[in-house]
C-alpha cells in the first residue's frame, strides 16, 4: 500500500472513530452534568440528578422501556420473516410486473410516518384497536415490514437463483426449498432485518402518538417531550438509555453472526 | 349503567334489554336504546345478549363511542364523589416540564389515591394535538381516551366551537366558591366566558427575562425595548409559537395604546389599523434581531437554550415564575431575572376541561375541584414546585389558609405582586392571537427569496 | 468482439446472475406462482393506500380535523402558497445532499475495509456507531455541537479564535441546512452502510475472485464486478433514505431554519394551526410530500429497468 493511500486510509478510520464515539461521549457528559452553558468547555457541575428524575418517574420510565422493547421484538421478529418472503417473492418477479411489486413495497417507507400516522388513525380507531397495544404493534409494522421487504429484494438482487434450483431439481417442493435452503443461506441478513424491523418500531414517534392515542407510552415519546421542552440533560439521559438496548442487540447480532459464519460453510 | 365503568357489565342481575341486531356499527350507544327495545322473553332475550354482546366484543374491542355518561344537573356533589371512588382518570396535559411532572405525579396524584382512591394517569398531550385527538375520536367513533385535558385559550375556543366538551359542570365544584370569580381574567378565556364548561387552575402573566449580569439596566417599556435591540444588533429574538406570539401582542398593545382599544371581540377594521403600526415597529427592528431577523427559534425552549448560552440576551415566558423553575432546573443561568413591560403584562389563566367522550367525568370532575383546594393552589404556588399563580381569591378562603398563601415568599427573582397586577393586561378575542400569529409567518417567510 | 470483451460479457452475465441463475428459469418451475410477489406487495402496501386515501378524503375537505365540506380550497390555497413549493425545494435539497454523502461514504468504507481482517471488522463495527442512536437525538447533538454556542464555538473561544458566539458562522437553523445535513449524513451513513457490508458480504468476494480468475486486473475486476453489485444492492436502500430524510420532521425542527421552512415544519404547522379549517391544507401538504416520494421511487425503477436493459 502506498504511503499516500494508507495516509488516506488512516484519515477515514480516525473520522469514523470520531464520529462514531464523540457524539456518545457527549450525551454522556450532558446526562450527567447539568449547567453546561457557553463558553464552558466542560459543565458547571457535575451530578446524577438526571438520572434520578428519570428514576423518579420510573414507574413511567419503566412502563414506557417495557413497552418498547415488546413492540420493537415483535416489530423485528415478524418484519424480518415476513420482508423475506415478500421480498423474495418480489425479486422473482419479472419485468413490469416486478417494477410495479416494488414500487408497491416501497410506499410504506416512501411515505413520511407522520403522514402514514394521520392516514391510520382513523381506521385503527375505527376499528377499536386505537390506544392498544396491538394497534400500535399493527402501526409499526406497516414501514417496518416496508424496509425489511426492500432489504431483501437488494440481498436477493444478488443472490445465487442456482441453489434454490438444485435443490429443486433434488425433488424439494418450493416449502422445503424456502425452510431448508433459502433461509438458512440467510441467516445474516435474516438477523441484520430483524434488527433492523427491531430499529425501526424502536426509534417510531408519530405512529405510536397517533395511533397509541398517548396510552401506549414508549421512551421515544418521552424523549421527545424533553426536548421540546428544552430539556437537554433529561433528553440525552434518555436517549442514552433509548441508545443501550439496539446497541446490544447489534452487538450480538455481529457476535452471533460470527459463529453463525463457523458452523454455516 | 354504572357511569363510571367502562366494560359492559354482563351480569344476570342487571335488567339488560337488548336490541336482537345488535351489530358491528351499533354496540349500546346509549341507556335509552338499551331500554328501547323490550323483549318479552327476558332469559332469549339475556342469552342474546350475551352472543351479540361477545361478537361485538371480539368484532371491534367494545372500544366504540358511548358518549360521555350524563350527570344530571340535580345530582349532589356527595354522589359524585362516590362514583368517583376507585375509578382511574386519565389526564391529557402537556408533559413536558419536570417540575409539573413531579406536582401531579407526586403531590396530586398520591393525595387523590389516599383520600378519593382514586389512580390519576396523565398522558402527554397538548393543545392542538388535543383538538385533533377528539376530532378523530368522534369521527372514528372510538373510545374516549382522556377524562381531564388540560386547555386554555385558542384550544378551549376551538374545542367550544366544535362541540367538543363536556358540560357545564365546572359551577357545580364546592372550591369553585373560592375562585376569584371577580376577575375578568380567571373568568374569561380570551375574552370568551367559560360557561362553566372549564375549571380555572392557574394563571399566569408574560415577562421578559434578562440576565443581570449582562444586561444591568434593561429597558421596561416597548419603546425602550426598540433602541436597546438597535443599540445591539443580533442580541434579541423571539420565538415562533406561542410565547413569540404573546410577545408580539404586548407590542400590539404598546403601540396602540393599550389592550382596551381592542376590547369587546374581534373588530377587522381595528385589527388593520392596529397590526399596520405592529408591522412598522417590526420592520424597524427586524434587521437587528438574531441572525437579522432572517430565522427564529421554533419554540421558546430554543429561545430559553439561545439565551442561557450568550447568543441573545432575552428570553420570555408567559408564566412570570419560569425563571424561577428553569433556574433551578439548570436551564437558565442563575443571574436570570424577570421583569414586566410596562406597557402591559398579558394575563392569563389555564384550565382543565372534560371532553365531551370522557369515560369518567365523575372523576375528572372531583379531581377538578382537588385541584382548586386552597392546599393544592398553595403547594403549586410554592417556588420550589412550580411557581405557578393561583386562581382562588384570598380573601375568600378561611384565615388561616390566607395566611400561609400571603407568607408565601418566592424569593429575590420573583416580581413584587403588586407589580405584577398593576401592570397586568387582559387577553382579548382569540381571533387578534390567531390573525396576529398568521399574518407575522406570511409576513417572515414572504421576505425571503 | 475479441475473446476479451466475449469474456468480459460473459462475466457480466454470470455476475448478474443471468447464468442459469435468472429468475426466468425459476420461473419455470414456478409459473402459477408468479402472483405472490405482486399480491405480497399489495399486502405490504395497503395500509399505506388506505392512509393515502384518507388523506385524500382529507384534503378534499371530507374527513379529518380540517373538514368543513367537500371543495377544492385547501388544495388551491397549498398550491398558492409560495411557502409550499421553498418548502418543498428546500427538504428535496437537504434529502438529496444528504443521502450523495451517506452513500458514497458508505460505499467507500464498504469497500476499503472489506474482507474478513480484524481491523477491518473493527472499522466497519464503529462504522455502525450512530445507527441505535434516535434521529432525534443525533439531531440534538448536532445542534449543541454546530451551534454558534456550541461544543466547536467553544473550543474556538478557548483558543482565542473567537470572542462571541456571533463570530462562529451560523451551521445550525441556517439557510443551507449544513448542520442538518451533517445530523443526518452521520445517521444515514450507519444505515446505508450497514445494507452496504450485507451486499458485499454475500457476494463481494465471489465477485471478485470470478473477475480476477479472468484475469482482470486488480482495481478493474473491483470496478467491474464488485461496484455495480453493491450500487444494485444499495440502490433500494438508497432511495429509502432519500425519502426518509425528505419527510423527517424530529431533526428538522430543532435543525432547520423558519424560513424557507422544510415542508415536514410546514405540514405540522398546517396541522396544529389554531384555525381548524386550515388543518385540511395539512393533508394537502401530506399528499404533496407522498406524491414527491412515489416520484423519486418511480425514478429509480425506471432508472434500473434502463439499467437492467443495457446491460
Amino acid at each position: 500500500m502506498t504511503p499516500a493511500r494508507r495516509a488516506a486510509r488512516t484519515g477515514l478510520v480516525s473520522v469514523i472513530a470520531v464520529a462514531a464515539l464523540l457524539p456518545l461521549a457527549f450525551l454522556i457528559a450532558l446526562s450527567v452534568s447539568a449547567e453546561w452553558f457557553y463558553p464552558s468547555l466542560l459543565p458547571r457541575r457535575w451530578t446524577v440528578e438526571n438520572w434520578n428524575v428519570l428514576r423518579g418517574e420510573s414507574a413511567a420510565i419503566g412502563r414506557a422501556l417495557s413497552m418498547s422493547v415488546a413492540l420493537a421484538l415483535g416489530t423485528g421478529g415478524i418484519t424480518a420473516i415476513a420482508g423475506l418472503v415478500a421480498g423474495r417473492e418480489i425479486a422473482r418477479l419479472d419485468g413490469w410486473r416486478r417494477r410495479i411489486a416494488v414500487a408497491l413495497a416501497f410506499l410504506p417507507v416512501a411515505v413520511p410516518p407522520l403522514a402514514l400516522s394521520i392516514g391510520l388513525q382513523y381506521s385503527v380507531l375505527r376499528a377499536g384497536f386505537g390506544g392498544r397495544l396491538g394497534g400500535v404493534l399493527f402501526a409499526h409494522i406497516v414501514p417496518a415490514l416496508g424496509y425489511t421487504t426492500i432489504f431483501f429484494i437488494g440481498i436477493f438482487a444478488v443472490f445465487d437463483w442456482k441453489v434454490e434450483d438444485e435443490a429443486r431439481s433434488l425433488g424439494a417442493g418450493p416449502r422445503d426449498v424456502l425452510i431448508r435452503v433459502t433461509i438458512p443461506l440467510l441467516r445474516r441478513p435474516l438477523v441484520e432485518a430483524f434488527a433492523l424491523g427491531f430499529l425501526v418500531s424502536w426509534a417510531q414517534v408519530p405512529l405510536t402518538l397517533l395511533i397509541g392515542q398517548g396510552l401506549v407510552s414508549t421512551l421515544p415519546l418521552e424523549l421527545m417531550s424533553y426536548v421540546s421542552a428544552g430539556q437537554d440533560h433529561l433528553a440525552a439521559t434518555a436517549g442514552l438509555i433509548l441508545t443501550i438496548p439496539p446497541m446490544v442487540l447489534l452487538v450480538m447480532a455481529g457476535l452471533a453472526v460470527r459463529r453463525l459464519r463457523v458452523v454455516v460453510p | 349503567m354504572d357511569g363510571t365503568n367502562r366494560e359492559p357489565r354482563l351480569s344476570a342481575k342487571r335488567d339488560f334489554r337488548v336490541s336482537a341486531d345488535l351489530t358491528f356499527e351499533s354496540c349500546p350507544h346509549s341507556q335509552l336504546m338499551t331500554y328501547a327495545s323490550v323483549t318479552s322473553h327476558l332469559c332469549l332475550s339475556k342469552l342474546r345478549f350475551f352472543q351479540t354482546a361477545m361478537a361485538a366484543v371480539l368484532a371491534c374491542g367494545c372500544d366504540t363511542e358511548a358518549p360521555a355518561p350524563q350527570i344530571s344537573a340535580s345530582l349532589p356533589w356527595d354522589s359524585i364523589v362516590a362514583r368517583a371512588r376507585g375509578t382511574t382518570v386519565q389526564w391529557r396535559m402537556w408533559r413536558g416540564d419536570p417540575s409539573v411532572n413531579a406536582y401531579v405525579d407526586g403531590w396530586v396524584a398520591p393525595r387523590l389515591l389516599r383520600d378519593y382512591r382514586i389512580t390519576l394517569r396523565t398522558i402527554d398531550g397538548q393543545g392542538p394535538a388535543i383538538v385533533n385527538q377528539l376530532v378523530v375520536e368522534r369521527e372514528a367513533r372510538a373510545r374516549g381516551s382522556a377524562d381531564l385535558i388540560w386547555i386554555n385559550g385558542e384550544t378551549f375556543n376551538n374545542l367550544q366551537k366544535e362541540k367538543l366538551l363536556y358540560g357545564p359542570w365546572a359551577n357545580r365544584l364546592p372550591s369553585a366558591a373560592s375562585v376569584d370569580s371577580l376577575s375578568s381574567i380567571v373568568m374569561r378565556d380570551f375574552e370568551q366566558p367559560t360557561n362553566g364548561f372549564e375549571s380555572p387552575w392557574g394563571r399566569v402573566q408574560f415577562t421578559l427575562i434578562y440576565d443581570s449580569v449582562r444586561t444591568p439596566d434593561p429597558p421596561r417599556t416597548v419603546a425602550e425595548l426598540s433602541r436597546w435591540i438597535r443599540a445591539h444588533p443580533g442580541r434579541f429574538t423571539h420565538d415562533q409559537q406561542f410565547t413569540g406570539t404573546t410577545f408580539l401582542k404586548s407590542v400590539f398593545y404598546a403601540e396602540n395604546g393599550g389592550s382596551r382599544s381592542f376590547e369587546g371581540g374581534f373588530s377587522e377594521a381595528r385589527y388593520d389599523s392596529g397590526s399596520r403600526r405592529l408591522w412598522a415597529w417590526l420592520d424597524a427592528v427586524r434587521p437587528f434581531f438574531w441572525r437579522k431577523g432572517e430565522t427564529y427559534p421554533a419554540g421558546v425552549a430554543d429561545l430559553h437554550r439561545l439565551f442561557a448560552n450568550g447568543e441573545v440576551d432575552f428570553t420570555m415566558s408567559y408564566n412570570e415564575n419560569e425563571v424561577i423553575t428553569k433556574v433551578r432546573q439548570g436551564v437558565l443561568p442563575a443571574t436570570s431575572r424577570a421583569l414586566v413591560l410596562r406597557d402591559g403584562s398579558i394575563a392569563n389563566t389555564h384550565f382543565v376541561g372534560i371532553p365531551y367522550n370522557s369515560p369518567n367525568p365523575a372523576g375528572a370532575m372531583v379531581i377538578a375541584n382537588f385541584l382548586l383546594s386552597a392546599d393544592a393552589q398553595l403547594e403549586k404556588l410554592r417556588p420550589e414546585v412550580w411557581a405557578d399563580g393561583t386562581v382562588l381569591d384570598v380573601s375568600k378562603l378561611p384565615r388561616e389558609a390566607a395566611a400561609r398563601f400571603r407568607a408565601i415568599d418566592t424569593g429575590p427573582r420573583s416580581i413584587p405582586r403588586d407589580t405584577l397586577r398593576r401592570y397586568e393586561a387582559p387577553e382579548v378575542a382569540a381571533e387578534y392571537t390567531e390573525r396576529i400569529a398568521r399574518d407575522w409567518k406570511v409576513r417572515i417567510r414572504a421576505d425571503t427569496k | 468482439m475479441s475473446d476479451r470483451e466475449n469474456g468480459d460479457a460473459a462475466m457480466d452475465s454470470r455476475l448478474r446472475g443471468n447464468d442459469g441463475g435468472h429468475p426466468t428459469e425459476a420461473r419455470k418451475h414456478g409459473e402459477q406462482r408468479r402472483e405472490f410477489g405482486l399480491l405480497a406487495a399489495i399486502v405490504v402496501a395497503s395500509p399505506v393506500l388506505v392512509g393515502v386515501g384518507y388523506s385524500v378524503l382529507g384534503a378534499l375537505g371530507v374527513a379529518g380535523p380540517g373538514a368543513d365540506g367537500l371543495g377544492m380550497r385547501h388544495v388551491q390555497s397549498v398550491v398558492a402558497d409560495g411557502a409550499t413549493w421553498r418548502g418543498l425545494l428546500w427538504s428535496l435539497w437537504i434529502a438529496s445532499a444528504s443521502t450523495a454523502i451517506a452513500a458514497v461514504l458508505a460505499m467507500a468504507v464498504a469497500t476499503v475495509f472489506r474482507g474478513g481482517r480484524v481491523s477491518n471488522r473493527l472499522v466497519r463495527f464503529m462504522a455502525l456507531g450512530p445507527l441505535p442512536v434516535p434521529h432525534v437525538v443525533a439531531a440534538l447533538c448536532g445542534l449543541l455541537i454546530f451551534s454558534q454556542s456550541g461544543l466547536l464555538s467553544r473550543i474556538a473561544f478557548a483558543t482565542g479564535l473567537h470572542s462571541s458566539p456571533a463570530d462562529m458562522p451560523a451551521l445550525t437553523n441556517d439557510r443551507y441546512g449544513i448542520g442538518l445535513i451533517l445530523a443526518l449524513v452521520w445517521k444515514e451513513f450507519a444505515f446505508l452502510a450497514l445494507v452496504a457490508f450485507s451486499v458485499i458480504a454475500r457476494r463481494g468476494a465471489a465477485l471478485e475472485e470470478t473477475a480476477r480468475s479472468l484475469g482482470a486486473g486488480a482495481l478493474h475486476s473491483f470496478r467491474v464486478a464488485v461496484l455495480p453489485a453493491l450500487w444494485r444492492g444499495l440502490l433500494p436502500s438508497i432511495v429509502a433514505v432519500f425519502t426518509f430524510v425528505a419527510g423527517n420532521y424530529e431533526a428538522a425542527v430543532l435543525l432547520a431554519p423558519s424560513s424557507p421552512l422544510a415542508l415536514p415544519l410546514l405540514t405540522m404547522e398546517r396541522f396544529t394551526d389554531s384555525a381548524l379549517g386550515v388543518r385540511g391544507e395539512a393533508f394537502v401538504l401530506v399528499l404533496l410530500a407522498m406524491v414527491v416520494s412515489i416520484a423519486g421511487v418511480a425514478a429509480h425503477e425506471w432508472a434500473a429497468g434502463r439499467a437492467e436493459a443495457g446491460d
